[in-house]
């Protein structure tokens, strides 16, 4: 686990840097989805919701396009998906504790699972390892993000 | 599904401040929805939209002004349109107003109400 400008990035994971989110295959094709604690950060560290589109489970979502959104005082936006997939299911714990994605972003916290349609082909287009967690910090440091 | 168009018409406006949060922020959320979202403002919503008057009101005291719910909206994508005969009403002409909204009478009003799946009044 990296501890980038105070916002802890495991290294393990594939990041869509520009929104925020994160993917992790768990097995059988299917990757699991959150927000970085960045994401958290920029919402207010706050959030009143954080709700899963119920009417796209069981449809594919493009890469980028939502898969939920996200509600603060600070910030409403969407949760893109990291990769192209079947929506298969929603973090249900979210549903009653939206801030469970602040203060466990990368664990309990996360948002989705979706089957990859096409993991080898898009995980190229992720930032992960040690060159993701680098180029996540640069991103940080050119808009002056941190989480402490 | 995606894309579904949905409106909000917003009749309110300074008299009533607590009022002036809401609807910019459904449309903030139906934006990050991925609607293609809508508000027509009318009778004292278009106040809202003139230069220098959303930033003079807080819908909370001590948080944040009307300015910037209306600028979350905008950079959400939502369209700003305004009714001419509320422009009249309260004797405002387009250079009052502040940039993005465009002007339109009643009927387009009708005929886009007609293409929407939802359409909500504040």
């Amino acid at each position: 686990m990296a501890n980038v400008r105070g916002c802890n990035l495991p290294d393990d994971l594939y990041y869509l840097i520009e929104k925020h989110v994160w993917a992790k295959p768990v097995g059988g094709g299917v990757i699991r989805v959150g927000i970085t604690a960045i994401a958290a950060k920029l919402s207010g560290g706050k959030l009143a919701a954080l709700t899963v589109k119920s009417k796209a489970i069981g449809q594919e979502v493009k890469q980028g396009k939502s898969v939920a959104t996200v509600e603060s005082s600070k910030f409403v936006g969407p949760v893109p998906a990291p990769v192209t997939g079947i929506l298969l299911r929603a973090n249900d714990k979210l549903v009653n504790d939206p801030n469970l994605a602040v203060a466990d972003p990368y664990g309990e916290g996360w948002v989705a699972e979706m089957q990859a349609s096409n993991w080898d082909g898009e995980k190229g287009s992720l930032a992960s390892g040690a060159a993701g967690v680098a180029a996540y910090q640069a991103k940080l440091e050119a808009d002056n993000i941190s989480c402490s | 599904m995606a894309d579904d168009k949905v409106m909000i018409i917003m009749t309110s406006g300074p008299d009533t401040p607590r009022r002036c949060a809401t609807p910019f922020f459904f449309a903030s959320l139906g934006a990050a929805m991925e609607y293609e979202v809508t508000m027509f403002f009318t009778i004292d919503g278009t106040l809202l939209l003139k230069k220098g008057m959303a930033e003079t009101i807080y819908p909370k005291a001590g948080g944040k002004p009307v300015s910037g719910f209306i600028q979350d909206a905008l950079d959400a994508g939502v369209t700003f349109l305004a009714c001419t005969a509320s422009m009249e009403l309260h004797d405002l002409q387009p250079s009052d107003l502040i940039d993005g909204v465009k002007m339109v009478g009643g009927a387009t009003m009708w005929q886009l109400t007609e293409d929407c799946k939802t359409v909500l009044t504040f």
